[in-house]
């Protein structure tokens, strides 16, 4: 078991200060973190889009006080864009300059660290003070970068085949996330601690909104969140995630409602935050709202009768 | 909880965990020694007093994959709490044949008493092994006992029968699901990739390749556009009417594991991925299918399985090109136009839905007639013959 300062606390700690962070973790995802930092494993976050994987590791970097070094994936990502390059041009100006003065050169000065470009994944295995590492988006890099990724996470090190290996003296807290478009291969599942990012459920969605967006009104949110809940089990392209609910409440305060809008085509109008593509926006229209907004007061109707009860 | 009632605090606890984590693997969870030593670990850090924190660091340990996630609770209780989980499953049928031999007696007084009728067709004691050599399993005539519309009771596959595989003919299943894979026109995407291949210049790579000899020798890089293999996704009905087919299907839906990566799921009246156990080489697959679909209850709700698969985890899989397989008999029990909107879900993003019946023409359900637009292809599926002539409509 390597000893961490992160075993000192304990979960609810974590959450705690991922809390004051900006962050409402469940007791799950902070006993997942918690154990990541314990076991200094990475954490492999999935789960539908704007669910809050990355803000995760933003908030994690917060709480820490920890420089956070972001990798964002894509098609065709390589090692000279994630680890590191050499710069040609320096080494070739440093050659002419040499020559110009009359002095040897030895090839090792050249191929030492002075003129290597550190990309994220060096910079935050070689960063002295605490350092969140966040690989974006993971499932977009091609496979052949993701076996590239197995020496990182194992091992926390990395080679350079002309200078050695550069190990961590820090180990950086990693977070990898994934959309799911394609599998990622088991061997990067086994290296991390899995976690499945969930739609939260009505309190913790309502506690995000209160602490993200302090400035909305609580009767607004208190009608918004549950709205936004019953529109994700409508049969939508593009289910709204946290981030969603965010935006489309903001855009409620910012046109000074405090409750949602009486009149059903104002509140059409500004779902265009919360539903991102076309088929969505024209499934749901007037009709649909009022069938969402009946369900709800037919739902708030039961639960402050049973509250009675 | 109070530490006296956590079975976690008990004595043996690293003997327990490893036979927590043996298991998980019988449920096809990837557990290996790094694992168990993590959860031991995890075990002396957090105390096992209290199990809602240890339940849920070691899900974050064991579990790798969102279909691992959501089984884990279960899991965890069986093992753990089984006085919690004993008795909450009711399963109305027969899980499994008796075996000692009273009871065998017994059972067999019983079908010599009971009335002509209630004996067992002749379809579904042949098992798949006779269809196999056969030709094609029709459904039973009118006079012998079958699922009306769709109506079908939970009783799991006990028939292996179609199990008894020669190995030729597994050979050849497998030869024949490799060609058909390879047959799968690949998605050709926007984006390009690294090839050896001359195609298209990579001004920007060739450029930052040849700066590493200053320009005097340029190192040109080529791309070539990206293809993804189609992702494969069958379906396969275990519900009592397809008790003389599941067998077989599953068979096909196990070469397609091996071959193409296919994801398999098994529906009743719930949807479940079998997809690790069928990457098992193991006999006892069908019995592990059977523990899972027990507590199905009844009926054959084929529209809300496969609504659930796209409104859930098989959205994101569900991209253009998908191949989707179905397996069944057709007969629903849910409402006859669910199974359209169902379909249309399915291929909502560019999918293609094939699918195979077990009869020589297509189950003429009203579920299956209004669906008939949305789906690409009918295809009988009995034996490996028709696989091999519905090869060229799947490629």
């Amino acid at each position: 078991m390597p000893a961490h300062a992160q075993s000192r606390t304990s979960p609810a700690q974590l959450r705690e200060s991922l809390a004051l962070a900006g962050y409402v973790a469940d007791e799950s995802l902070s006993s997942a973190v918690w154990l990541a930092g314990a076991l200094e494993r990475p954490v492999l976050l999935e789960g539908d889009a704007g669910v809050g994987k990355t803000a995760l590791a933003l908030a994690m970097a917060r709480a820490l006080g920890a420089r956070l070094v972001r990798l964002q994936c894509f098609d065709g990502l390589d090692l000279a864009q994630a680890a590191y390059e050499w710069n040609y041009g320096r080494q070739l100006l440093s050659i002419r300059l040499h020559e110009a003065n009359g002095t040897a050169l030895a090839e090792q000065d050249l191929f030492s660290r002075d003129y290597l470009l550190e990309r994220p994944l060096l910079q935050a295995i070689s960063h002295d003070g605490p350092c969140v590492l966040l690989i974006d988006e993971v499932d977009r890099a091609d496979e052949a970068f993701e076996a590239f990724l197995l020496e990182v996470l194992a091992e926390y090190q990395l080679t350079v085949p002309e200078i050695g290996t550069v190990k961590a003296r820090n180990i950086p807290r990693v977070f990898l996330t994934s959309n799911g478009t394609r599998d990622l291969s088991d061997a990067l599942r086994r290296r991390c601690l899995y976690h499945w990012v969930d739609y939260p459920s009505l309190e913790r969605e309502i506690s995000i909104v209160q602490t993200s967006v302090p400035e909305a009104d609580r009767s607004l949110i208190a009608e918004a969140v549950p709205f936004l809940q019953r529109l994700r089990r409508q049969d939508l392209i593009k289910t709204p995630g946290v981030a969603e609910t965010l935006d489309w409440i903001r855009a409620l305060h910012c046109l000074n409602h405090h409750a949602l809008p009486d009149d059903l085509l104002t509140l059409v109008s500004t779902l265009g935050c919360v539903l991102k593509t076309r088929e969505d926006r024209l499934k749901i229209g007037t009709d649909e709202v009022r069938a969402i907004l009946e369900q709800q007061d037919i739902a708030g109707v039961a639960s402050m009768s049973h509250s009675a009860a | 909880m109070a530490s006296a009632e956590s079975p976690l605090a008990g004595g043996l606890a690293s003997v327990q965990i490893t036979a927590f984590a043996a298991y998980l693997r019988e449920y096809g969870f990837a557990i290996g020694v790094d694992e168990v030593a993590d959860m031991l670990a995890t075990a002396g850090l957090l105390g096992l007093e209290q199990p809602k924190p240890v339940r849920f660091a070691w899900r974050s340990i064991a579990c790798h994959s969102k279909q691992e996630w959501s089984q884990w609770n279960d899991l965890f209780d069986q093992f753990w709490f089984p006085q919690k989980v004993r008795g909450t499953v009711r399963v109305s049928g027969q899980t499994r044949p008796r075996r000692d031999l009273r009871a065998a007696v017994q059972d067999l007084h019983e079908q010599l008493s009971a009335p002509p009728s209630s004996a067992p067709s002749s379809a579904q004691s042949s098992g798949m092994g006779s269809a196999l050599q056969t030709g094609h399993a029709d459904l039973p005539s009118t006079d012998a006992p079958r699922a009306m519309g769709g109506a079908s009771r939970v009783d799991p596959l006990h028939d292996r029968s179609g199990s008894m595989w020669w190995p030729d003919e597994v050979t050849e299943l497998q030869l024949l699901a490799k060609q058909i894979y390879r047959g799968l026109r690949p998605v050709r995407t926007r984006r390009l990739r690294h090839s050896h291949q001359v195609d298209r210049l990579d001004v920007r790579a060739t450029l930052r390749q040849s700066a590493s000899t200053g320009g005097a020798l340029p190192l040109p890089v080529w791309r070539t556009p990206r293809v993804i293999p189609p992702r494969l996704f069958i379906f396969v009905d275990v519900s009592r009417s397809m008790e003389s087919h599941a067998a077989f299907f599953l068979r096909v839906a196990r070469a397609f594991v091996r071959e193409a990566d296919a994801r398999v799921f098994v529906f009743h009246t719930k949807l479940v991925e079998v997809t690790p156990l069928l990457r098992r080489n193991s006999g006892r697959v069908q019995e592990k299918i059977n523990a899972v679909t027990a507590g199905f209850g009844g009926g054959t709700r084929i529209a809300s399985c496969l609504q659930s698969f796209a409104d859930g985890g098989g959205r994101q899989g569900l991209t253009r090109g998908a191949r989707i397989w179905i397996m069944s008999d057709g007969y629903d029990t849910d409402e006859p136009e669910h199974l359209q909107d169902a379909i249309r879900a399915l291929r909502r993003s560019g999918g293609q839905v094939v699918w195979f019946h077990p009869t020589r023409t297509a189950a003429r359900s009203e579920a299956l007639t209004r669906a008939h637009t949305a789906i690409d292809a009918f295809l009988p599926l009995a034996t490996l013959t028709d696989l091999r002539a519905g090869a060229r409509r799947l490629m």
